[in-house]
């Protein structure tokens, strides 16, 4: 294992304070607690909080998108480890500025676990939440069994159109109601070339060999749907864009918006090189791109591999998709 | 001499006595743990118990069922794994649906069971017979409700659910995992003891030995 580390018990704090010291108030811990991360400054009174959370080991996932127009809050866990309820009853409490708080995280079984939990607890001190979960991962369970799927890139969509959303102080029905239509729109596939390394673990949690890469493998290392030898970004493409276009499906005339995630030691040229054949394919089909993301939006430590996302536009996903955003890891102005 | 209800003072004295048998089967829970999961069970029931046990014992709380509903809270906070989540919704559900009760009766103790029951099945999303705590909380909820419907005293319906727990967890022996680490072994978990059905027994062995004199 190499990695810049003082002590691996410590990879999770020492990360946390350095981001708090490179972003001096836009982001704050609260409970004195480096795991629970609130947006920086005054609550905007009446405004819904947005608050998600999960392990550590995804950056910009989830933390990087705590501010303007995405995120209020997040918990955050040791390294692929959920964090625990009352972490994210602090942040909930931290962010509730009297309109209730959204919950938006990925679908696994520990996170959902604890932020019902969290749920219940914040009844019982009379802040509404509700909760929206990402399971956008087609190659995690087949459709017909789509409360199984996994969370990956694409609740990116889901931050980023109710955080549009509820910038502009819609009522919590509201703003969950568009994070729902964003997960019911989005659909991700995932590739893997090699492993990830836990550093309390030490070793890579699993072995892909030389010149081997596995389709559809999730964003822990979770089994995908095929391992074979590594072909050209072309035919990868090839394989991984029907069984998202076929899953929602996306059809002649839709227009979507795309991310292609790296999933931490890929580099932006190779994400590149799989968004041509991405938008050629999208282009042969008849499916219009709105636009683009490329880069880390959800990564898996030092895996390399890639994702790629699509989400299925109306024009009311389209103009929030649009609406600015501004954190210390994203941001963009007003498309 | 029959023991007709448990009151404040009753129940945190049931808290305290499923503390101490966590402290005392610490290092058998945490055996059982490591044969098909991540062997911290022993160390997570005994900060969750020790937290119940501390908010009882200073509890500002007017009611037997709002004090074990804080004290599944404050559970939570200090034992933040599955189990001690599990355990803790189990206090706060069971506490909540008899949080008015001066104190509890036989029947009384029967909804708090059955809630809590209920509440860690919605929770963990299980059922009976998937080799968890369910299956040492279940026959005991069900037997405090069979004492309540012949109008048992307290005590004897304490026993009775404490024997049925302790049955229901030899019962999970022949069951196989299907949650958490432990899936991972199916098959090879069967013919070995239930980490979490071994809490649930204990926990209802505490309520029992708390009311006898």
């Amino acid at each position: 294992m190499k990695k810049f580390l003082n002590e691996a018990e410590r990879f999770v704090p020492d990360m946390i304070e350095g981001i708090l010291a490179a972003h001096p108030g836009r982001l704050a811990s609260v409970a004195d607690d480096l795991h629970c991360l609130v947006k920086g400054g005054p609550k905007t009174p009446n405004k819904v909080g947005i608050a998600s959370g999960g392990g550590s080991g995804h950056l910009p996932l989830f933390l990087g998108y705590i501010g303007d127009g995405l995120l209020d809050g997040c918990s955050i866990g040791d390294v692929f480890q959920s964090p625990s309820a009352d972490q994210m009853l602090e942040v909930t409490r931290a962010i509730d500025a009297g309109a209730g708080v959204l919950y938006i995280y990925g679908n696994y079984g520990g996170d959902v676990l604890n932020f019902d939990m969290a749920t219940e607890m914040a009844s019982m001190e009379d802040i509404t939440v509700e909760t929206v979960l990402g399971a956008d991962d087609v190659a995690s369970a087949p459709k017909t069994e789509g409360q199984k799927r996994r969370g990956v890139a694409g609740i990116f969509y889901l931050f980023k159109c109710a955080g549009a959303l509820a910038a502009e102080l819609a009522p919590l029905a509201e703003v969950k109601r568009v994070a729902e239509k964003a997960a019911a729109n989005v659909r991700t596939m995932g590739v893997a070339l090699t492993p990830c390394i836990v550093p309390q673990v030490g070793k890579p949690g699993f072995e892909l060999g030389e010149g081997e890469m596995e389709i559809g493998m999730g964003i822990h290392g979770e089994r995908g749907i095929r391992r074979g030898p590594l072909v050209t970004a072309d035919t990868i493409v090839d394989e991984m864009l029907p069984a998202i276009l076929d899953d929602l499906p996306y059809e002649r005339g839709d227009e979507v918006s795309v991310l292609v995630n790296g999933l931490g030691a890929t580099p932006k040229e190779e994400l590149y090189i799989l968004f041509r054949r991405v938008a050629r394919e999208l282009q042969q089909r008849g499916i219009t791109i709105f636009n683009t993301y490329v880069g880390e939006f959800a990564t898996s430590m030092e895996m390399a591999g890639a994702s790629i996302s699509l989400l299925k536009l109306d024009d009311e996903l389209k103009r929030l998709v649009s609406r600015p955003a501004d954190t210390p890891f994203f941001s963009q102005p007003q498309l | 001499m029959s023991m007709d209800v448990l009151d404040l003072q009753g129940a945190a004295g049931a808290v305290h006595a499923v503390r101490l048998l966590m402290d005392e089967h610490r290092d058998r829970l945490v055996a059982l743990d490591q044969a098909i999961g991540d062997g911290d069970l022993g160390l997570t029931m005994t900060k969750a118990f020790a937290a119940a046990d501390d908010y009882a014992a200073s509890a500002s709380a007017v009611t037997p069922g709002k004090m074990l509903m804080q004290a599944g809270m404050a559970m939570a906070k200090a034992a933040p794994s599955t189990m001690g989540t599990l355990v803790a919704t189990g206090f706060m559900r069971g506490g909540k649906a008899i949080a008015e009760a001066a104190a509890l009766d036989t029947s009384g103790l029967a909804s708090f069971f059955r809630a809590f029951t209920a509440g860690i099945m919605e929770r963990g999303k299980t059922q009976l017979g998937n080799k968890t705590v369910v299956d040492a909380l279940d026959p005991a909820a069900t037997a405090l409700e069979a004492a309540a419907a012949r109008g048992a005293d307290v005590r004897a319906a304490l026993d009775e659910a404490a024997a049925a727990a302790e049955q229901g967890r030899a019962a999970a022996r022949q069951m196989m995992s299907q949650h958490g680490k432990a899936a991972v072994f199916r098959e090879q978990t069967i013919g070995i003891d239930d980490p979490g059905a071994a809490v649930g027994a204990l926990i209802l062995q505490g309520f029992a030995a708390s009311v006898q004199t």
